[in-house]
């Protein structure tokens, strides 16, 4: 199979261009609400509240404030990326190059984890502003900030497909990705949820990627980090899948 | 027997609304030809075009250019054709020396060769000093320049252009001319879609007409012009406009 190199990395440049048009609202609106989070809940409050595992409340909150961002910012790079690209049209002059279907679905996934790893490690810096940026497991560190944005850049691509108003771009933000990943293990253990709770958080997705995120930084898990590997990584090649259908059959692109 | 540039057998394209916008169109254009399509407002000429670069879906038919398959062997095809569409399909705030560039990146044109390309379009569009603007900025004609650049920038062996001259200014169209005749004197084939007859006339050697999704006419030039009116008047008559006419009087 020949690769179109040159094609992939025009579509990553293309992209990189359109994201340092908008810097404010890709990069210093997440790190200004990350300090927020981590100046109310790590500091004044989580001040009085006791050690869990260990770990300061700062320390131990930390890691699901990145992966609200992380996540956040691999949504919105990839809807706007392919809902734009739909609305304006310039999705055309992809169509009629000698792009693959999987270059260009790559392209965009790029540029989603390039936007999320940046927005981690500017967060990580601001922590280490109060003292909590510890990583234990750089690689480990690595792979979830990876793998999970790579889940949310193929989960934007499909509502960039599908939508067909500005309004539908941010259903799936409101009502499925922002209660999940709140009651997902945040800002409290699976064990401080009430018993008849607890169940849900182990068929909650957010729930292994906080929690592995978690492991890596401050070596604090609820879960065997193997089964939320093997989750993270089935949903990135499940989703793949179904990104790659889409495009083949023209859902969303073509006329 | 010569391979055509672009050979379309029986294609049909119906949109999921139902509405069968070409149906079982086939016609062959000749490698070198000037090739003008016409047919009125939704004729069904621009889903032609869609459905030969990739833009639309295929419902049933073939279409090969230069011998490739344009579905199945999509990749290969693509590369083939250059395509300056009706409308202005560009991100709106990249600048025009970006558009070029980037559409020889998606070609797979080195950095070198996208850049001495790219100057050498952006030069003889005159757009040299509107390179860094915003495409948005840029008046109609500017803009027209830029989409038609940007179709020509990896050197295509089919060039179709829907529509190129309108809105545009008498100078740029003539000057459009001069070079798209140029162009097709080097070896290019060219398919022209214009609602302006004269510029089919001047230019086009092979013409079809469209409509209703179907080709109703199609020929040589001098056979549009066996009759008095020549080329308009071919056109209303194949179009059933003529009659239209004729009964509202």
């Amino acid at each position: 199979m020949n690769i179109n190199w040159v094609g992939l990395w025009t579509i990553i440049r293309r992209e990189i261009a359109r994201l340092w048009r908008v810097p404010v609202q890709a990069f210093l609106a997440p790190w200004i609400s990350a300090l927020l989070f981590i100046f109310i809940f790590g500091y004044v409050v989580g001040g009085r509240i006791a050690l869990i595992g260990g770990h300061k409340y700062l320390e131990f909150v930390l890691p699901g404030i990145v992966m609200l961002n992380v996540v956040n910012a691999a949504f919105l790079q990839s809807t706007s990326q392919v809902y734009f690209s739909r609305f304006l049209r310039y999705v055309e002059e992809t169509l009629v190059s000698p792009l693959s279907y999987a270059e260009m679905i790559a392209g965009i996934l790029i540029v989603v984890i390039i936007r999320a790893v940046v927005t981690a490690i500017g967060i990580l810096i601001l922590a280490a502003l109060f003292g909590a940026s510890s990583v234990d497991g750089i690689g480990e560190f690595l792979f979830w900030i990876v793998a999970v944005s790579a889940v949310f850049g193929l989960l934007g691509n499909i509502v960039g497909l599908w939508a067909n108003n500005f309004e539908q771009l941010t259903i799936l933000n409101v009502f499925l990705i922002t209660p999940l990943s709140f009651v997902g293990g945040v800002f409290n253990t699976i064990k401080m949820l009430p018993p008849y709770l607890r169940w849900m958080a182990w068929g909650n997705p957010f729930f292994y990627f906080i929690n592995g995120l978690r492991h890596s930084m401050i070596g604090f898990t609820e879960a065997p980090e193997g089964l939320g590997m093997a989750v993270t990584l089935g949903l990135v090649v499940v989703m793949f899948a179904i990104v790659l259908r889409l495009y083949s059959i023209g859902y969303g692109l073509r006329e | 027997m010569t391979t055509p540039a672009l050979s379309i057998s029986h294609l049909r394209k119906v949109y999921r609304s139902g509405t069968v916008a070409v149906d079982d169109l086939s016609l062959e254009i000749q490698p070198g030809d000037f090739f003008g399509f016409l047919g009125p407002n939704g004729a069904g000429k621009s889903t032609t075009i869609h459905c030969v670069t990739g833009i639309a879906t295929v419902t049933s038919g073939t279409i090969k250019v230069y011998g490739v398959d344009a579905v199945k062997d999509y990749r290969e095809a693509r590369k083939l054709v250059g395509l300056s569409p009706q409308q202005f399909n560009v991100d709106q705030f990249a600048t025009p020396y970006q558009i070029v560039d980037w559409m020889g990146g998606y070609f797979g044109m080195n950095a070198a060769e996208r850049k001495a390309r790219t100057e050498m379009l952006i030069e003889r569009f005159g757009l040299k000093e509107h390179a860094k603007k915003r495409f948005r900025e840029l008046s109609g004609g500017l803009m027209r320049r830029v989409i038609l650049a940007r179709a020509l920038v990896h050197d295509p062996k089919l060039l179709i252009l829907d529509e190129p001259t309108a809105g545009v200014d008498v100078e740029l169209r003539r000057d459009l001319w001069r070079y798209l005749q140029e162009l097709n004197r080097d070896g290019k084939t060219i398919l022209l879609t214009s609602h302006y007859l004269e510029e089919v006339e001047r230019l086009c050697r092979t013409i079809a007409i469209i409509n209703g999704g179907k080709i109703v006419q199609h020929g040589p030039k001098n056979e549009f012009f066996t009759e008095p009116g020549g080329l308009e008047a071919a056109y209303l008559r194949a179009t059933g406009a003529e009659a239209d006419h004729v009964a509202a009087q």
